[in-house]
């Protein structure tokens, strides 16, 4: 099973801590409406990257998930405050950022040596980063298990949760927050194009299916961990890159539900 | 509510096994029998396989293989597949150009720390082989990667992916320009060192390897003939290159460069830029622009139309098909052009 390769293991295990998080994240994400806001963090990372480059820091990871977390608490800051909805200010943030990435990198002509960063590349696992995956992924099932109910009334009726004394903006920052880390955290693998297909499309299959919370969720981790595993075997027989191969089979678990959807439940 | 727990069970089967399938029925398609008993020698890229298949590729006993090859631009950009390291783990021995045209480097020896590397770039841009005997760089005991060596040692159990990245980057830079084999004298001693590296670990096929290297050096000892010849009428005309590549080829031909514009496939130009090749055409007198067709065409109308010059294309023999002869004749294209624009038959 190509599993005697270190980078196979390194990969292997990566998706097996990140694809439930992902699952499980993607369930709040799509019921929170917020997929357009975790596009716009992956997309940040180029930012994130360049500011690294410029600041020489030897280890741009750091710099990636530092910015994300300040992207992610000012697009929650700034869409808290004004008055214009949510989708065109996280666009220009999104954009934004993008600029400043892509004019940093590219200068001297260099962007190609990151551009492995949007199709991600399956090597560039290491060691480090599969135990801070781990890490994130206790602290983010500690967080579900503290808050998921704090969020899940925030996500229904903001100002009902706030009037029971929900501290509604901590909840809806550190969850921020943590989407930041993560998706910083596995971007260089799954790749910016793609990462947010990654957090949506298992949850909105799932969607599809379930019929409450305990189902959503499982369905969307049992989706997430599925074309995890099976995208990694199929990429590496078939020598294409492993984001886009996760993603077609999610793609396909999606059309299946919606499908069945439509024609038993529809 | 059953009903949709063994639908699901029913997709997810479903699902992996047309996966699995699929993937079976494309991999029996792919993959072409293979002779374990082969010794096998993986290459980084076409120039190095065309030079190694020329010294070992009849030799029944020995397989050249290359990696797979990035579709656009140079080498600087390739990122290891999962089929290149499996490929390389079955490799004897792994022969590249060096001088950091392989930016993949630090992941091969990081994982493989034991392959034995060949490095083919001239000794004398190799500041600390200056002996020129030297030509198998078993990579733990070649000077100049000492750090990088270190660097995998120390690193191994929690390796810093990006730091190594960065090295890499940084290495990639240690030698300006690495097309060595854009000249075809120092494709000449790039051919002699993959030999005499293929001599030292196949002692048994020396025979054949000399042989072959000694037929293949005689073509390209006929392609630097004309090539001076050539150089006689071309020497010291002043040119522009849109690629650096070309700094070799103006070494064979004794050209003088005023200006290199190194395009890739990424490259933006920007407005400034083009005024200053223009500028430069103008200060010097420049008759002679050399590009290459597929990142410089555009460029090279916009200047043309500019300016009173004659853009030449050449082929950067980077890719192509896996005919031995392709250099020879690539490189034949190549003296034919400049030939018609020096004026020599």
């Amino acid at each position: 099973m190509g599993l005697e390769y270190g980078f196979m293991r390194n990969a292997f295990v990566a998706i097996l801590i990140i694809t439930p998080l992902f699952g499980m994240l993607g369930t709040m994400i799509v019921s929170r409406k917020m997929a357009f806001f975790s596009d716009a963090l992956g997309h940040s990372a180029l930012t994130g990257i360049a500011f690294g480059v410029i600041l020489g820091v030897a280890d741009t990871n750091i710099t990636m998930v530092v910015f994300g977390i300040a992207f992610a608490l000012l697009l929650n800051y700034i869409s808290s405050k004004s008055g214009t909805s949510t989708d065109t200010i996280i666009s220009v943030f999104s954009s934004c950022s993008v600029a400043i990435g892509l004019a940093i990198l590219s200068k001297g002509g260099n962007f190609s040596k990151y551009s492995s960063l949007l199709v991600g590349d399956i090597l560039s696992i290491s060691k480090w980063e599969i135990v801070s995956l781990f890490v994130i992924f206790v602290v983010a099932y500690v967080f579900f298990f503290c808050c998921f109910n704090y969020l899940h009334a925030a996500s229904i009726h903001r100002t009902l949760a706030k009037s029971r004394q929900i501290p509604v903006r901590l909840v809806e920052n550190l969850f921020a927050v943590l989407i930041a880390v993560i998706v910083m955290l596995s971007i260089k693998w799954v790749g910016i194009l793609i990462i947010n297909a990654l957090l949506i499309l298992p949850a909105a299959a799932s969607r599809n299916l379930s019929a409450n919370m305990r189902e959503y969720h499982f369905f969307s981790i049992l989706f997430s961990l599925f074309s995890g595993i099976l995208g990694l075997f199929v990429s590496y027989y078939t020598n294409v890159a492993t984001g886009p191969m996760i993603v077609i089979f999610a793609s396909i678990l999606y059309f299946a539900t919606y499908l069945y959807t439509r024609k038993y439940q529809g | 509510m059953k009903h949709k727990y063994r639908f699901t069970a029913l997709l997810l089967i479903t699902v992996a096994a047309c996966a699995c399938l699929l993937t079976g029925i494309y991999r029996r398609w792919q993959t072409t029998e293979e002779d374990t008993e082969k010794v096998i020698v993986v290459t980084s890229f076409y120039p190095m396989y065309i030079a190694t298949e020329n010294v070992a590729g009849d030799c029944t006993a020995i397989e050249v293989k290359n990696l797979s090859e990035p579709q656009t631009g140079c080498l600087h950009d390739f990122q290891l597949t999962p089929e290149d390291m499996k490929l390389l783990s079955t490799a004897d021995m792994f022969v590249i150009n060096g001088g950091g045209m392989e930016s993949f480097l630090d992941d091969v020896t990081k994982q493989y720390p034991k392959l034995n590397i060949v490095e083919t770039i001239a000794d004398e841009a190799d500041e600390v082989d200056t002996d020129g005997q030297e030509t198998i760089h078993g990579h733990e005991d070649t000077p100049d990667h000492a750090e990088e060596t270190e660097h995998t040692h120390s690193h191994e159990e929690d390796a810093d992916d990006h730091g190594s990245e960065e090295g890499s980057h940084e290495h990639g830079h240690t030698h300006d320009n690495a097309h060595e084999w854009m000249s075809v004298s120092h494709y000449r001693s790039q051919v002699e060192k993959i030999k005499d590296a293929l001599c030292e670990a196949f002692p048994e096929y020396q025979e054949v390897f000399q042989e072959n290297a000694k037929a293949y050096d005689d073509k390209l000892a006929a392609l630097q003939a004309q090539q001076e010849k050539i150089e006689k009428a071309a020497s010291g005309t002043k040119i522009i290159t849109f690629h650096e590549a070309y700094e070799y080829v103006a070494e064979d031909y004794g050209l003088d460069i005023c200006y290199t514009m190194d395009l890739d496939e990424e490259r933006q130009i920007s407005a400034g830029e083009v005024a200053d090749v223009l500028k430069e055409i103008n200060e010097n007198d420049v008759k002679i622009i050399l590009a290459e067709k597929l990142y410089g065409s555009k460029l090279a109308e916009t200047i043309q139309k500019e300016a009173d010059v004659n853009v030449y294309y050449l082929d950067t023999l980077v890719r192509g098909d896996y005919d031995k002869e392709s250099y020879i004749k690539g490189m034949q294209e190549n003296i034919n052009i400049l030939k018609a624009a020096f004026g020599v038959d």
